[in-house]
């Protein structure tokens, strides 16, 4: 039986533009485990083609999904922009929003980011933090149940195993979790340490980073065909929470 | 069961599973039980006919009283309407010394089996689908518990009655219920626009987590009905319909082994509760209108939580078998 051309095949999702009508999707999900997930959305910060330009990343996030999407600004830099362009109340689509907060480029003390961050407004569902820029926990709990920490690759010092980030979360009782699968998968190929923090920090899960890491050097690409494999038996104990793509969806 | 008892339940059993508990509920089924206690012991000495329950409603019924609460009560007989029926509303003063209250009028009368069983056209009136509603998904006898299952049975009998296929969800509960959960959301966005703004914030919240739960709590019963018999589908429903939503839907995700979403969904409503139960939190809610919604932490706090309730549900409903292929072929035709 022939295959049926790409044309043929119906978008994973509606699609809304911030302004004008409904466009044709650039990059319809061919990934069925990807495509079966609801809420999924895309991380701006794989766009590095248009840092800077928010309305720009959000409309190719659009692209991706309507109902989850998560606003990285990962150098602190771009921090002032993103509180501006959201303080402008932009009309944006998603029923799930989460910023991912600097990692990158950090000047300000930690008591004035946190500051900076707490004006985000209250449209913003989540605060994706790192727990390495997290040294003095009292300091982040003005962020109350909007604070989401991450678990991090083997290249950080800390922070990939359960009991690393189970001192933060006692600090931190409101504070949620954000699952980086990749990340996890990286620590150990049988994914043992993902189930590990999931059954130690399941009950605050509020979110997933999905992709597969580029061997060596850590950058996050587009899940791999292996990775889906790798990864089932895990995301199938998250149906609920929003996956955030951090890269593009895969177009195999 | 009584909405409050301290028995093992599926609610409890789910959050021993997920290795967390869930304080606000179990506190509020705490709290349930005993002002349950405390209203019989006030009404100990007063004469009831035989064919008569009090039956509670709302958070009464659900096992979920929080300091805010409403006293909503209904008196139900299985016999006719007729003067001199005890208890009268009144004579519940003992119990409930604010009075038993409910909106529009809604739980503050006395109602008839019969009228409750007038299901569509003309006669069933928005008021009497909400009555049958609450009836059926989340009431509780505070007196005369034999009549309150004999109210459930005949219901569930007005609606099953005609139903002879083995193995399929009975549709005409399957759309009163659905229908009903249309009416509510249609209900309050007309209040809204009608310039009913008072208290929109917390009638918001609460249509995203407890309306919203109740819902679920209705339709995931009438989907069991796939695994059963027509002849068995009335006792099925009823055993189920005897326990307090939260129960069946914690029930659920034990079932469909979806336990990490039943921990989150739960644990979201449960914080709900728990923001419900701060008197400076709720009375904020109710002081707020609509223009400020937007920037306003605590309803943006129930935005979520309502947000996290129903993608879990919808997580249960959608990504496990055989709920999944139900709802597919039940859920929208």
């Amino acid at each position: 039986m022939p295959r049926r051309p790409p044309s043929a095949l119906q978008p994973a999702f509606p699609l809304l533009a911030l302004g004008g009508r409904l466009q044709t999707p650039t990059r319809p999900l061919r990934s069925a485990l990807l495509a079966m997930h609801h809420p999924l959305g895309a991380s701006t910060g794989y766009m590095d083609f248009s840092r800077g330009d928010w309305a720009g990343m959000v409309e190719r996030a659009v692209e991706v999904s309507t109902f989850a999407a998560e606003l990285g600004a990962l150098g602190e830099d771009e921090l002032l922009g993103l509180v501006a362009f959201l303080e402008g109340t932009p009309r944006l689509p998603f029923h799930y929003l989460s910023v991912h907060a600097p990692t990158k480029r950090r000047r300000l003390p930690e008591p004035q980011l946190v500051a900076l961050l707490n004006q985000l407004p209250a449209i913003v569902d989540s605060i994706v933090v790192h727990p390495d820029q997290v040294t003095a926990p009292p300091d982040w709990r003005a962020l109350g149940r909007r604070l989401v920490i991450e678990n991090m690759d083997p290249r950080k010092t800390l922070g990939q195993l359960p009991e690393h980030l189970a001192p933060l979360f006692a600090a931190l009782p409101d504070a949620g979790f954000c699952l980086d699968v990749a990340h996890a998968g990286a620590v150990e190929e049988d994914m043992d340490v993902a189930h590990r923090l999931l059954d130690a920090f399941g009950a605050r899960l509020r979110q997933l980073h999905v992709s597969s890491l580029r061997a060596g050097r850590g950058s996050h690409v587009p899940l791999y065909r292996k990775d889906e494999a790798r990864y089932a038996r895990v995301l199938a104990r998250c149906p609920d929470v929003p996956w955030i793509l951090e890269a593009p969806p895969p177009r195999r | 069961m009584d909405p409050g008892s301290a028995a093992p339940t599926p609610l409890s059993a789910l959050g021993a599973a997920g290795g967390v508990g869930f304080p606000a509920l179990q506190a509020a089924r705490a709290r349930t039980a005993q002002r349950c206690d405390v209203a019989r012991a006030a009404l100990a000495r007063m004469p009831r006919d035989l064919d008569v329950a009090v039956v509670l409603l709302g958070s009464w019924g659900r096992g979920e009283l929080t300091s805010g609460s409403d006293d909503d009560v209904l008196i139900v007989t299985t016999g006719a309407r007729r003067p001199g029926l005890q208890p009268a509303m009144s004579e519940l003063e003992p119990a409930f010394p604010g009075g038993a209250t409910g909106a529009q009028g809604t739980f503050d009368d006395v109602v008839t089996v019969e009228e409750l069983a007038t299901i569509g056209l003309q006669e069933d009136s928005n008021r009497v689908l909400t009555r049958r509603m609450l009836v059926l998904l989340e009431s509780a006898p505070l007196l005369g518990a034999d009549v309150h299952r004999q109210v459930l049975a005949r219901l569930l009998d007005a609606y099953l009655g005609g139903e002879r296929r083995d193995r399929r969800p009975p549709r005409f509960l399957l759309n009163d219920v659905i229908r009903y959960w249309r009416t509510i959301a249609v209900d309050f966005e007309a209040k809204a626009r009608a310039g009913d703004d008072g208290k929109w914030a917390l009638r918001h919240a609460k249509l995203r987590t407890s309306r919203t739960m109740l819902f679920a709590g209705g339709l995931l019963p009438l989907l069991e009905c796939h695994h059963v018999t027509a002849d068995d589908a009335p006792a099925v429903l009823l055993g189920e319909l005897l326990q307090p939503p939260t129960d069946r839907i914690a029930a659920s995700f034990l079932r469909y082994e979806a336990v990490d979403a039943g921990v989150r969904t739960l644990g979201a409503y449960d914080r709900f509760l728990a923001l419900l139960d701060d008197p400076e939190r709720r009375a904020a809610l109710e002081r707020l209108v609509r223009a400020r919604a937007r920037e306003d932490p605590t309803f943006q706090e129930c935005r979520r939580l309502g947000r996290e309730i129903q993608q879990g549900l919808t997580a249960l409903l959608f990504e496990r078998e055989p709920l999944r292929r139900l709802v597919r072929q039940y859920g929208v035709f």
